[in-house]
């Protein structure tokens, strides 16, 4: 194996590892199932790495890999639980002030996310990450026209889970 | 949705607040095995092949007798290699998949290459399932054709088996079995690659409807 690749690889991942950490998180429930996933999406990378060629940046092309690990390729441990609790919420956003009604509000939206199917949680997700509906459809596979559809949809989604 | 919104901002303000690796704990990754859906297709159906040629070896001595006097023997022989090379040529095509399946495709096509995958699959299934159950078929009219031989070759007379309605009761009692053994290979692959692709095929429907 070439040491240089691999050294190369490492240090990309370990720099740009908030995209995987972030990607687990809403996609698993509890610490043993967020370092599965971790694990699993860098193994796919690893395995892609050598057809990645710089055209694009390292964190655009983690992105893909990395959601189409979660969403298509990762079987999920008996361990996931679909129902949230506050104390898993309280586990993915850490907050000390607890009367602070904006962080409650977020827990519960973060919550809701957790909610939607995988598809919408990746489309939230880019969403979350600031990510242009051009660059969302290139990830999906989708056109940009529907990307748009289907984020207002998983909106209205969010917005009935929070409000029923 | 000024809540999503809110949402985002906090979300990019919350980054040191998510775990850290070191760099050799991602480098330990990078020796770890993957646990994905495709490589798990392709792992079973080996340890299935190798099953069905082990089971050839622990046919009991009695069963590979009956099977030479009745004089299906040769026809037995030649099905099991012509059923091998099938066989390896579905390990073969699960191979080719499992390779050309790209993390870094669009979700969609990647969902489309492993749903082709699952189509080799189903073929497979399809295939085992239909051998199997045709070659019960087969085997059973002709012994029953042939009961008079049968009941000399099993020396069913020394048992106390009378001859009278035996072939009827040998044919009954064999359709009873080869439908428990057809009912329990379709329970296998229904449990097996039905759990394996269930996701799989959830999240495929969804982004379907997207463009739909």
């Amino acid at each position: 194996m070439n040491k240089e690749l691999e050294h190369s690889f490492v240090k990309q991942l370990e720099e740009n590892q908030n995209i995987v950490h972030k990607i687990c998180r809403l996609y698993t429930n509890d610490q043993d199932s967020h370092n599965d996933l971790f694990q699993e999406i860098t193994i796919q990378l690893w395995r892609a790495f050598p057809k990645f060629r710089g055209d694009s940046k390292f964190s655009t092309w983690m992105y893909r890999v990395a959601l189409n690990t979660a969403i298509t390729l990762y079987r999920k441990s008996k361990r996931k639980i679909n129902t949230q609790d506050f104390e898993s919420i309280s586990f993915k956003i850490k907050t000390e002030d607890y009367d602070d009604i904006i962080e409650q509000q977020l827990k519960l939206m973060y919550s809701a996310i957790k909610k939607l199917n995988d598809i919408d949680k990746a489309l939230v997700f880019l969403y979350l990450e600031d990510k242009s509906y051009r660059e969302i459809s290139e990830t999906l596979g989708i056109t940009e026209v529907n990307a748009r559809v289907k984020m207002n949809r998983a909106k209205e989604k969010l917005r009935k889970i929070l409000n029923p | 949705m000024d809540q999503l919104d809110k949402l985002k901002k906090e979300w990019q303000n919350r980054e040191q607040e998510l775990p850290k690796l070191s760099y050799n704990s991602i480098y330990n990754m990078l020796l770890k095995k993957s646990s994905s859906i495709v490589k798990w297709i392709f792992i079973i159906s080996i340890i299935e092949l190798l099953f069905w040629i082990g089971l050839n070896f622990v046919i009991p001595e009695d069963n590979l007798k009956l099977i030479n006097e009745m004089g299906i023997g040769d026809i037995m022989r030649y099905s099991n290699i012509v059923h091998f090379i099938i066989f390896s040529v579905f390990i073969f095509l699960f191979y080719k998949n499992y390779q050309s399946i790209q993390v870094t495709d669009t979700t969609k096509m990647l969902m489309q290459n492993i749903l082709k995958t699952r189509k080799t699959v189903r073929y497979f299934v399809y295939y085992n399932i239909g051998m199997l159950a045709s070659g019960l078929i087969i085997t059973d009219i002709y012994f029953y054709s042939r009961s008079q031989k049968l009941y000399e070759i099993m020396d069913f007379a020394s048992k106390g088996v009378p001859e009278k309605g035996f072939a009827t009761t040998f044919i009954i009692s064999q359709i009873i079995v080869g439908i428990l053994v057809v009912g329990l290979l379709i329970v296998f692959y229904w449990l097996i690659y039905g759990i394996l692709l269930k996701k799989l095929n959830k999240n495929y429907k969804e982004l379907k409807k997207i463009d739909d």
